[in-house]
């Protein structure tokens, strides 16, 4: 490995190529850019006012039809647009609360794992203290303090991945930081910072973006998991977790109250985990075949 | 390999501590395998929370009360035609407004073969006094004198009509002294060995499982003896496990229907549903201390503005109806007075108009269940056609009720169901006594003549007096009465002797096959 | 080694000392006036007030922080707001459920997982390794209360063949749950148990042992599984953690009567003890099994081992 741009450029272009190779990773791509584009365009596909949160209760809990795709729901909304509107906040409660993880963790992680020593011993035991906590059962504890506000939900599923990302960035900066371009930038005069930042951490990116690709996966389904315990996003906000744990107890007449925003639960995180997998082999040039 | 082998053993010495922590648990169930088979003859109730206590003085929720009510006796009881009469008390007299001479019942035996006298009245209504769950009920009584060993004397602090209702509740199933004195004694909770005078005698409790009660042969009173061996009620906190549950025969009898499958058991041949008016009723409340709610006429347009039909369909599958009282049609104090309000959202807007609101209103109102978000989502969404905008806040049932106290809240969604005392529902809702006031509503004329109600010796006048404080509160629409729901119980349709209780006291003694 | 355990052992202490730190300062920031929450809106404010005293809540947080751990010390968790008994026997009555439950979602997950990795590595791209992924990936990301209700609908509705809830029915009440539960275990081992063997498998000294004529399972199960266990121990270390939360939403949907259903109901009812102390057992029993995991990598890789002795 080696920091000079062209060199880096073309390692790029390889790590895609790789990629574009992977079949399923590909797939896993192309669901999650319609997904995206779904998410993006939502208010043109469906109207919010007339589609999303209008009641129908005549035509409430309708099968399937030519009207409404996925049937409507025990408002007589249409599940289609609830679903497409409801990707919004999934992606968007996925995306911030991996980031806040993210940048937290990764900034403990880093400095732990640069410096060393006593910075190291004080940031992990704390780090410990989060971890011996049970990842769902911090976000719940943080959300029944806090309240059901879909900003704290955000919050409590990042602060309680912060460790992860702790872990792997420290993990990381560690097995780098001893190699010979960290020394030779070092013996430059470089300062902790630039090295850190520009040295050592995109030469991290790996299992950063892995662990990245994947927990938002982890987050979409603890938000879920919160509104099925009642403690995520509240009603009438279409948000798929939500809709499930409504959907719940027409289960047995209504099954598409709950099937469909399953399915984008199910298909959302395997696009995922699909780009997560294939990210990691494309990566790791130890595995290219 | 040898490390393979060692880790094997980790994992087996991992499954010995568990399976050594687990068998605890094995010992408490064991108890309900062993009623379990004579089959048949103990009855599976199936309900849908856990008891809070068995402690009849330590909890105040109908699923402890299933219970505690089959385990005690209470001085008195209500007949089918709503009446009081005795149970554990033979009689009794008034001798004047605040003094009241009782007589028990002769012989009545507690489970461990203890002659019931009035020392154990005395004990568990003193200890009763004290108790921060139910010790309100009696705070009437000034003093027991015991007398002989079956009578006694309630002397009261001031003329009430509440007291027989309150010897009712189930906080004041008697105790037997002496068991009680020997558990506090011994630092025991009155709850972990529950003993009364009841059909039933405990046998055990799994927190989160089940209660097992097994049938007590020397209960006093023939014809209510238990016509089963026991009772296994077993908790579903899952409304539609409780129901797969009766159908698949796990239980025989099921006490709250989810509105979701009351139509799915009606059309299974196998399954009986009983349903029978109830004291309940679901409401949307105003806030009258607080802006916009302080105003009549906007909580009169509001009151409009409600499709209770739509309401009913989404939130109960249209098994519930359409309401406009205050209190349940099935309760004592119900009288059909109320000013009515139609679905007219021309008027609605009128009066909002007439309100100064014409440009539209915004304001949040609070709630604590799934049941009744639906109730204030439908809600939502035809208030938005005349310009208001109603914001739904869900919260935690203790914040709900803090903020509905504190009078923080706008408007707000819940429910009541009266009990079988006229004043426990218009002192608590409507006046400024009462604790459970929560629209904040300050009326001297109805706190006047809830106090008439209250103590008069006079039926018309206690009607009458009831009747005005409907038409007031209705008029001023304090709230906006939504829908009633009838008390169902579905079972099995073998089963016989089902009885379903309007105000959800349902007896079990009689059931069996 | 012994001494490997004991330092872990004396480190569990200030991480159960953070932990219920943490945990107490978040309740405590917790709108909501729990004096009223346990004697109900009516209560007179001189009774309030004398429940405040009593129960410390006049104090300043640190003071009641100090006070709890004292408490704890002596196996005092506090009393449950809700019920007015001590925490600790409610959550001892309730464990015991939890436990069991857990444990043979492991065993479950373990027990699958691992032999299906392997194979599917061994035979990477067959038809056996593509339809094994597949339903591993599907395990990840099926949310497993969904996956529990559409169980109950399937197995106790439709063919009626197990309870839908409860534990009462012993063996037969325990099958819906542990597959609920330990499904998405299941199928992360999986993925880590293939990946990870298919990682030992390309290194220089199983292609030197194949070289050399030694059979292939032989490979596999002497050079390669050894090596490829390190990962995959951390993985059941950490899929404990996530085990132990997803207990919470299984125990909710099959109305399973452990510790799970009691926090979720304690949290609405905001009853600080009771939460305090199940989110305190639940995380000593993390950091136990993590101490086991800490423990069975040593004994794995003699690297580890050595470092510590």
């Amino acid at each position: 490995m080696s920091t000079n741009q062209p060199k880096k450029r073309s390692q790029f272009v390889e790590i895609w190529q790789r990629l574009k190779r992977n079949k399923m990773a590909m797939v896993g791509l192309a669901i999650l850019f319609i997904l995206v584009l779904g998410a993006i365009f939502a208010d043109v596909i469906c109207d919010y006012d007339t589609m999303v949160i209008k009641q129908d209760i005549p035509n409430r809990l309708q099968g399937p039809s030519a009207d409404h795709w996925f049937g409507t729901d025990e408002f007589g909304r249409d599940i289609f647009a609830r679903i497409i509107h409801g990707s919004r906040v999934s992606l968007v409660v996925g995306i911030i609360s991996v980031s806040i993880a993210l940048i937290l963790g990764g900034a403990f992680g880093a400095f732990a794992g640069f410096y060393g020593g006593k910075v190291d011993m004080v940031i992990m035991r704390v780090m410990d203290v989060f971890l011996a906590i049970p990842s769902i059962l911090l976000s719940m504890t943080i959300v029944a303090a806090l309240g059901t506000d879909l900003v704290y939900v955000m919050l409590a599923i990042g602060i309680s991945s912060v460790p992860n990302y702790a872990r792997i960035v420290r993990a990381a900066v560690m097995s780098v930081k001893d190699q010979e371009f960290v020394e030779a930038s070092k013996a430059m005069g470089a300062g902790n910072a630039t090295i850190i930042f520009k040295e050592i951490l995109p030469n991290c990116l790996a299992p950063i973006i892995v662990q990245a690709t994947l927990s938002v996966a982890g987050a979409i389904l603890s938000t879920a998991s919160l509104s099925f315990i009642g403690l995520g996003v509240q009603p009438p906000d279409p948000e798929w977790g939500a809709m499930l744990s409504s959907g719940r107890q027409y289960m047995r007449d209504a099954l598409h109250l709950t099937l469909f925003p399953g399915l984008a639960i199910v298909i959302t995180i395997l696009a995922l985990n699909l780009l997560g997998d294939g990210l990691r082999d494309a990566l790791d040039p130890r595995l290219k075949q | 390999m040898k490390k393979l082998l060692s880790m094997l053993l980790a994992l087996t010495l991992c499954a010995g501590m568990l399976a050594g922590c687990s068998g605890s648990k094995n010992n408490t169930s064991s108890s309900s395998d062993t009623s379990g088979e004579s089959k048949g003859s103990v009855i599976k109730v199936g309900v849908s929370s856990d008891i809070t206590s068995l402690d009849p003085q330590n909890h105040n929720d109908t699923t402890s009360a299933y219970m505690t009510r089959h385990i005690y006796s209470n001085l008195v009881t209500l007949n089918d035609d709503n009446e009081f009469v005795g149970d554990l008390a033979e009689s009794w007299e008034y001798v004047d407004d605040v003094t009241v001479n009782f007589t028990l019942k002769e012989g009545v035996k507690f489970h461990n073969g203890d002659v019931l006298t009035s020392e154990d009245v005395k004990y568990t209504l003193e200890r009763l006094a004290t108790s921060s769950k139910v010790g309100h009920l009696t705070k009437m009584i000034e003093s027991i004198e015991v007398v002989d060993d079956t009578h006694f004397t309630i002397h009261m602090n001031t003329p009430s009509n509440a007291l027989v209702s309150s010897l009712f509740h189930s906080g004041a199933g008697i105790l037997n002294k002496a068991h009680c004195e020997a558990l506090e004694a011994a630092g025991k909770e009155v709850a972990s060995e529950p003993m009364g005078t009841g059909p039933y005698k405990f046998v055990s409790w799994t927190p989160g499982t089940n209660c097992v009660l097994e049938k007590f042969d020397d209960y006093f009173d023939e014809s209510r003896k238990a016509q089963n061996d026991g009772i296994e009620m077993k908790i579903y906190l899952e409304d539609s496990a409780r129901t797969i549950a009766l159908e698949t025969g796990e239980i025989d009898i099921m006490l709250k229907v989810p509105s979701t499958d009351a139509q799915k058991i009606r059309d299974n041949a196998n399954l009986e549903l009983s349903q029978v008016p109830s004291t309940w009723i679901e409401y949307m409340g105003f806030n009258t201390s607080k802006a916009p709610f302080d105003n009549k006429l906007v909580r009169q347009a509001i009151n409009y503005a409600v499709d209770k039909a739509s309401v009913v369909a989404v939130a109960t599958e249209n098994e519930g109806k359409p309401f406009d009282n205050y209190i349940g049609s099935a309760a004592i104090g119900y009288y059909d007075v109320v000013t009515k309000y139609d679905y007219n959202l021309e008027k609605a807007k009128e009066l909002l108009k007439e309100a100064g609101y014409e440009n539209g209103l915004e304001f949040t109102a609070i709630l604590a269940s799934d049941t009744r978000s639906k109730s204030a989502t439908v809600i939502q969404a035809t208030l938005a056609e005349i310009g208001v905008t109603m914001k739904i806040e869900q919260m935690e049932a203790s914040t709900f009720y803090e903020e509905c106290g504190n009078g923080t809240q706008q408007a707000y969604f819940a429910g009541w169901i009266a009990n079988a005392e006229p004043d426990n529902t218009y002192r608590a809702l409507w006046t400024t006594e009462g604790g459970n006031n929560y629209s904040h509503y300050a009326n001297d004329k109805v706190l006047e003549l809830v106090n008439i109600a209250s103590t008069s010796r006079d039926k018309a006048e206690v009607d009458a007096s009831y009747e005005e404080v409907l038409k007031i509160i209705s008029d001023d629409a304090i709230w906006a009465p939504l829908y009633t729901l009838d008390n169902q119980i579905a079972y099995n349709k073998d089963l016989k002797g089902v009885h379903n209780s309007p105000i959800g006291m349902h007896n079990l003694y009689a059931l069996h096959y | 080694m012994y001494k490997y355990i004991a330092k872990r052992l004396l480190m569990l202490i200030p991480v159960i000392i953070g932990v219920s730190f943490l945990v107490f300062f978040i309740m405590a920031m917790a709108p909501g006036d729990t004096a009223k929450a346990i004697l109900g809106e009516d209560a007179p404010v001189e009774s309030l007030e004398a429940l405040r005293e009593e129960l410390g809540l006049n104090d300043p947080i640190p003071v009641r922080y100090v006070n709890y751990m004292k408490g704890m010390l002596r196996g005092d968790l506090g009393k449950s707001y809700k019920s007015g008994r001590p925490v600790f026997n409610e959550i001892m009555e309730r464990f015991p459920a939890t436990l069991e439950l857990s444990f043979w979602g492991m065993v479950f997950a373990i027990v699958l997982s691992i032999p299906i990795g392997i194979i599917s590595a061994t035979r990477q791209y067959s038809l056996t390794d593509s339809v094994s992924m597949i339903f591993a990936l599907l395990g990840v990301a099926t949310p497993n209360f969904w996956l529990g209700l559409m169980l109950i609908i399937v197995f106790s509705l439709h063919l009626g063949w197990l309870p839908s809830g409860g534990n009462t029915d012993g063996f037969a009440s325990l099958i819906l749950p542990v597959i609920t539960l330990g499904t998405g275990c299941m199928a992360n081992i999986t993925r880590t148990t293939r990946s990870s063997m298919l990682e030992v498998i390309r290194q220089d000294y199983i292609r030197t042992a194949k070289a050399k004529g030694v059979s292939k399972n032989k490979v596999i199960n002497k050079h390669a599984l050894k090596n490829a266990l390190i990962p995959v121990v951390t993985v059941i270390g950490l899929q404990f953690g996530s085990l132990l939360g997803g207990a919470v939403l299984t125990e909710s949907v099959f109305s399973w009567p452990g510790i799970g259903t009691y926090l979720v109901n304690s949290i609405k009812a905001k009853d600080t003890n009771a939460v305090l102390g199940c989110v305190i057992i639940f995380s000593i029993c993390f950091s136990i099994v993590n101490l086991i995991v800490d423990i069975l990598y040593a004994y794995i890789d003699p690297r580890i081992k050595s470092k510590y002795e």
